[in-house]
């Protein structure tokens, strides 16, 4: 046999090229099908989609980089499932966007937080000084989340993104009733309200499970 | 996962496999020529490439590789919808995993159920597991020693609430309690003064001795009467009321703040307190087990 493989060896852009092609088998094998695979495309049953304030705590969730601290993701070994509830699966994460799995636990997984018999107003005091109800921990204090009032203005575009891009089954009255509570009842809704009423929804549609 | 999914999957894996074997095997050889010269023919500076075949270390690993691929895919899923001859699966390790300790604890917790809550906090089994129960659903609002936190009570102070006996307990655990004091500011005349005399008077029913101070002594003797208003839940003799949940103010025990401040603001803006329920959380064995230790918690003393 000749010596092909100095060819390749010669030619770096031919060398990049077929690179890229032995590398994409694995993504081709182990990712394309997910594409197309019901148990990762299709919500579960029980899932909802956000309310506006849930919507404006998930923002606020993300401008914080709580998802640095807190996964969202409990995996299938017992001693997750013991401490925080039903392992994660693929359906309750379809209208996510963007998902907030995180990868890092210096804080406990939230994923199932919504589950716990744990009070609004527990929240509310963690939120603005941790150490008042647990002296041990390390998270920081974000007592601005109860003086900040929510900033609406991008709510009804964010909205139409999810239910026009993102495919979330929001219908054009679901809108119209969120934008009116919006100007209505959280129209003075702190940053904390929206926070602890995110939190709260989170693993609501595993309930059935717990 | 459909059928023209898992060919796909199975086309590719098979190919990987086959097209490094070839690419190893095709390397491998060297034509009769190649094989006598022994150098590939590179020269610069007087300096020769030399053609030396694969080391056989890194061939063998190579090899290997291949061979672990193949055991892997027959053993473990990998080939579209063959799930492997093992039918391993990470959801069904977790169920066997939750099976297992299942299998192993619940005789455990049968046992526990048999003793009365009352006896079995001596258990040195089950305080451990009670422990680890308490550290996992309750350490969040009491904390991790038991001792609480401002307006979540301490469970070690042998104070309690809604009663300490066994089955206040374990009520409190499974039914959860919703405490509520009313805003009582205009029932006892409104003004900041008698707001502040009141306070006063209920911080001086576990400290005598401030009535030392004639301004204190006056403000209580002008806040007594008014009291009236708090004695239909706290008692005449302000020792509290466990059927309400009202607290002793006569035991210098304070779940919201022990300033006057703190008194203060507990009698102008009322307080709602909230135990959660536990039934559903966590099954009536593990429920049995947790109201024992909590039960031990104060009674460390005894044994």
């Amino acid at each position: 046999m000749a010596n092909y493989h100095s060819v390749i060896e010669k030619n770096v852009s031919l060398m990049i090229v077929l690179t890229l092609v032995a590398v994409s088998f694995g993504g081709l094998a182990e990712i394309v099908p997910l594409f197309w695979q019901k148990a990762t495309t299709e919500p579960m049953a029980t899932l909802r989609p956000y309310t506006a304030l849930e919507m404006a705590g998930r923002d606020i969730y993300i401008r914080e980089g709580c998802h640095v601290c807190h996964t969202q993701m409990v995996r299938p070994l017992r001693a997750e499932t013991e401490r925080f509830g039903p392992y994660s699966v693929a359906g309750e994460d379809v209208w996510e966007h963007p998902f907030l799995w995180g990868s890092k636990r210096t804080g406990p997984d939230l994923d199932r937080v919504g589950l716990r018999p744990i009070t609004e107003q527990w929240h509310r005091e963690h939120l603005r000084d941790p150490r008042q109800v647990v002296p041990e921990s390390n998270m920081p204090a974000y007592p601005w989340l109860a003086e900040n009032t929510v900033d609406w203005s991008h709510m009804e575009r964010t909205l139409k993104v999810f239910k026009n891009q993102f495919g979330v089954p929001y219908s054009d009255q679901d809108i119209d009733d969120q934008m009116n509570k919006v100007r209505g009842e959280w129209a003075d809704a702190t940053e904390e309200d929206a926070v602890v009423a995110y939190l709260l929804s989170l693993g609501q549609a595993r309930r059935e499970e717990r | 996962m459909s059928q023209f999914w898992s060919i796909y999957i199975i086309a590719i894996v098979v190919l990987n496999l086959v097209g490094c074997a070839i690419l190893l095997l095709v390397n491998l050889k060297m034509t009769p020529e190649e094989a006598r010269n022994e150098t590939t023919g590179h020269s610069f500076d007087g300096i020769q490439e030399r053609n030396q075949p694969l080391p056989r270390w890194w061939l063998f690993l190579f090899v290997g590789t291949l061979i672990f691929s193949v055991v892997y895919l027959v053993l473990y899923p990998g080939l579209g919808r063959f799930g492997g001859l093992l039918n391993w699966s990470s959801v069904t390790q977790w169920e066997e995993e939750v099976a297992l300790v299942e299998k192993r604890t619940e005789p455990l917790f049968e046992q526990f159920a048999k003793v009365p809550v009352d006896e079995l906090h001596q258990y040195p089994e089950a305080r451990d597991v009670g422990g680890r129960l308490f550290a996992n659903n309750c350490a969040i609002c009491h904390g991790s020693d038991a001792r609480g936190a401002k307006g979540y009570p301490n469970l070690t102070d042998d104070d309690w609430l809604y009663g300490g006996s066994a089955d206040a307990i374990l009520t409190s655990i499974t039914q959860g309690r919703n405490g509520m004091m009313p805003p009582m500011a205009a029932a006892i005349g409104g003004t900041d003064e008698a707001v502040h005399d009141m306070a006063l008077y209920v911080q001086s029913l576990s400290r005598p001795d401030m009535t030392s101070d004639p301004q204190v002594a006056a403000a209580v003797e002008r806040a007594k009467p008014k009291f009236a208003a708090c004695a239909a839940c706290h008692g005449q003799d302000a020792t509290g009321n466990q059927a309400l949940g009202a607290p002793n103010l006569t035991d210098g025990i304070w779940l919201h703040g022990a300033r006057v401040e703190d008194i203060e603001t507990t009698i102008r803006q009322g307080r709602n307190s909230h135990m959660p329920k536990h039934e559903g959380v966590l099954s009536d064995e593990r429920l049995h087990v947790l109201a024992a230790y909590v039960y031990g918690l104060s009674r460390s003393d005894e044994e």
